[in-house]
């Protein structure tokens, strides 16, 4: 009780040196006098650290004022993927106990690298990403593994407690992006995956990808302006999502043959793609009145692009089929000039073949032939 | 000795003079017999001198260039009144306006008709992107326009204008005309229908410009000023002119490349084709032949006039 108000006393202080030094010497004395003489053989690796980060509310006041959380839960450590290893293995600049030095950020390559024999898988590509290369730059926000996966509570991927699970890595990756995260929330892709449970919906690694993340105006990027069509159609060219969750046909095929499509299989980047449209992450159907592509705000999504669009936008359809007979009057001024093309060129085939007969018939040809 | 020596030279001058204009065969041409006799006195015997091989030489090069361009002009002549003017200055220059345009248009806006084609991808990427693209196929535009205003305008304001469009509108003959083709082609009768100025061939080919100008252009400045379109219109109304404009440019270029080709390049009676084009004119054989009625008519107006 004692030692512990001391402790609060010093950690409150803004005399930092002292209590830091303080702090160690306490520390010390606990570990030494707490720890059972078998310690070191019989509890599990990790059982050595555990005696002072085990305890909840451990924790060390940064000098600019933050609290630095230095517990660890041991049933989440004993049930994360790497419970066999040793706290040393991850923390490896931690060499003796209690450690002076602050350890520095864990190195998840010391064995997730290429060709490891245990197994281990890296993500080679990382460093390529907008968030590995902030890394490299030192930017100190710039996420590393642990931020996404967890530290103590790394999992497996599909394991359901994972944080980056396809049903939690929205909410990982608001830790960060946060208006991203509220929007997505919201949109048909994040009600659907959040609240119905869908697994098929898509969450921000299935648009964004996993390690290989890019800013948009990358052309590598899988959001750049010129693959955002191919990442759509993952899923709204996909006949059997379209049969089982009832989605609407037909939405690229269509956004292909229109300008828009056509602008973009040629290269343009400042022609409408699905997102500019439909936005990136509040996407919502037509019939929700704070869709972009709601009746009510189409003339003003329009209007981002086409400068004062009115009404006249909303009339007719955007994704026109225009082999399809609901077209109505485009199906039919589509059939009128089929059946002029093919019955006129018909009628000249015929006469152009008819003519050539008849110069055959008549020598023409062969008197040509034989330069008579 | 003067006069000796006089008479030696002249003997002498009036034999070199003989020899140049026999070596340039122009016997039977005063006019330039005269001028080489006077060159050769003017110019290589002023003085007898070591280099009268080389001045003599000139004279002929000078004569030879000009008995080239008399050759050319009485050719010139000969064809011009041999021949018949069929389209005037306005006429040509409009065919190679409307000719050029459509030429351009057509390669510019195909790969926009078939964006997933391999021929398209490489005629976009010649053409530096849709961005360029859409600035060619615009120019390709404006010079179309410019065809059609020009042509209403040489219709309406000039005298062989008119004439000629009123002898383009479609009438009974025609349908006549083509029967008889199709009598002929079958072997049922000997001769081809006699067409006037315009063949039926020719009244279609112009009628079909005339259809596809107004469906092309139309739906053309639709989607050029879209923007502005929209303001006025619903957008159906776009979605049908980009219909329409897709679907008249495939008829509009199988037209041309199958039809118009075929008969004024690949027939063989015409192959590799003609310079019409270039020089509006028929020959006499050419007009009796593809145009009899309008040479009778031309014929028996010359009569009226000599009468």
């Amino acid at each position: 009780m004692k030692r512990n108000n001391l402790n609060n006393h010093f950690l409150g202080n803004k005399n930092i040196h002292f209590s830091k030094v303080l702090i160690k010497v306490i520390l010390s004395a606990i570990f030494f006098v707490s720890m059972p003489a078998n310690a070191f053989s019989q509890t599990p690796l990790y059982q050595k650290c555990l005696l002072c980060h085990g305890r909840p509310g451990f924790k060390k006041i940064l000098p600019d004022g933050k609290v630095l959380e230095l517990y660890v839960n041991k049933t989440e450590l004993e049930h994360s993927i790497h419970s066999n290893l040793h706290c040393t293995d991850c923390h490896a600049d931690v060499m003796e106990i209690p450690h002076i030095k602050t350890p520095g950020k864990v190195n998840c390559y010391r064995c997730h690298y290429k060709d490891n024999p245990n197994g281990a898988k890296p993500a080679n590509d990382f460093f390529q990403s907008t968030h590995g290369k902030l890394v490299l730059e030192g930017n100190p926000k710039a996420p590393l593994c642990q931020n996404c996966h967890g530290g103590h509570n790394v999992q497996k991927v599909n394991s359901p407690l994972s944080t980056v699970n396809h049903q939690n890595v929205a909410y990982t990756c608001g830790k960060c992006h946060k208006q991203q995260y509220d929007n997505y929330i919201l949109s048909i892709h994040g009600t659907a995956l959040l609240d119905r449970h869908i697994e098929s919906a898509p969450t921000c690694t299935t648009c964004h990808g996993k390690h290989l993340i890019l800013p948009p105006d990358n052309p590598e990027s899988t959001t750049y302006p010129l693959n955002v069509i191919n990442i759509c159609s993952k899923c709204h060219e996909n006949k059997e999502l379209i049969r089982k969750y009832n989605i609407p046909g037909g939405r690229v095929s269509t956004y292909k043959e229109s300008y828009h499509g056509v602008a973009d299989e040629f290269g343009s980047v400042r022609v409408a793609n699905c997102a500019s449209c439909h936005r990136a992450h509040l996407i919502l159907p037509q019939n929700d009145p704070r869709s972009s592509i709601n009746r009510a705000n189409l003339a003003k999504t329009c209007g981002r692009c086409h400068p004062n669009a009115n009404v006249n936008f909303t009339k007719g359809k955007i994704h026109v089929n225009y082999k399809s007979k609901s077209t109505g009057i485009l199906y039919y001024i589509g059939m009128f000039f089929e059946i002029l093309t093919v019955s006129t060129l018909t009628l000249l085939f015929i006469h152009i073949l008819l003519d050539l007969f008849r110069r055959y018939r008549s020598g023409e040809i062969n008197k040509r032939k034989h330069g008579e | 000795m003067n006069d000796g020596y006089r008479a030696a030279k002249e003997k002498f001058v009036e034999e070199l003079e003989k020899q140049t204009i026999d070596s340039l065969s122009i016997q039977n041409d005063i006019e330039l017999s005269e001028k080489t006799k006077q060159l050769i006195r003017n110019e290589a015997v002023k003085e007898l001198d070591l280099f009268l091989d080389t001045k003599i030489k000139k004279v002929k090069k000078v004569i030879k260039k000009q008995l080239k361009l008399k050759i050319k002009q009485e050719k010139k002549k000969k064809w011009l009144e041999n021949s018949f003017q069929r389209f005037n200055i306005y006429f040509r220059i409009q065919h190679m306006m409307l000719f050029t345009s459509v030429i351009i248009l057509i390669i510019t806006g195909l790969p926009i008709k078939f964006p997933n084609s391999v021929v398209s991808k490489f005629m976009m990427t010649i053409m530096g992107g849709i961005y360029t693209q859409g600035i060619l196929h615009r120019i390709g535009a404006s010079l179309l326009i410019g065809f059609y205003v020009f042509h209403t305008l040489y219709t309406i304001f000039n005298k062989e204008g008119r004439r000629d469009f009123l002898q383009l509108l479609p009438r009974l003959k025609d349908v006549q005309d083509v029967l008889q083709m199709v009598k002929y082609f079958f072997g049922f009768a000997k001769e081809k229908p006699k067409f006037d100025r315009f063949s039926y061939i020719e009244k279609f080919d112009y009628w079909a410009v005339y259809w596809g100008g107004i469906v092309m252009v139309g739906s053309g400045l639709i989607m050029w000023f879209h923007n502005i379109a929209l303001r006025y219109f619903p957008k159906y109304v776009y979605d049908i002119a980009r219909e329409a404009h897709s679907d008249e440019a495939l008829l509009a270029t199988l037209t041309i490349v199958i039809w118009h080709f075929y008969n004024v390049h690949f027939n063989p009676s015409r192959f590799p084709g003609s310079l019409v084009w270039w020089h509006g004119r028929l020959t006499k054989e050419q007009m009796i032949e593809e145009h009899p009625l309008e040479y009778e008519r031309l014929m028996k107006e010359k009569e009226g006039k000599n009468d």
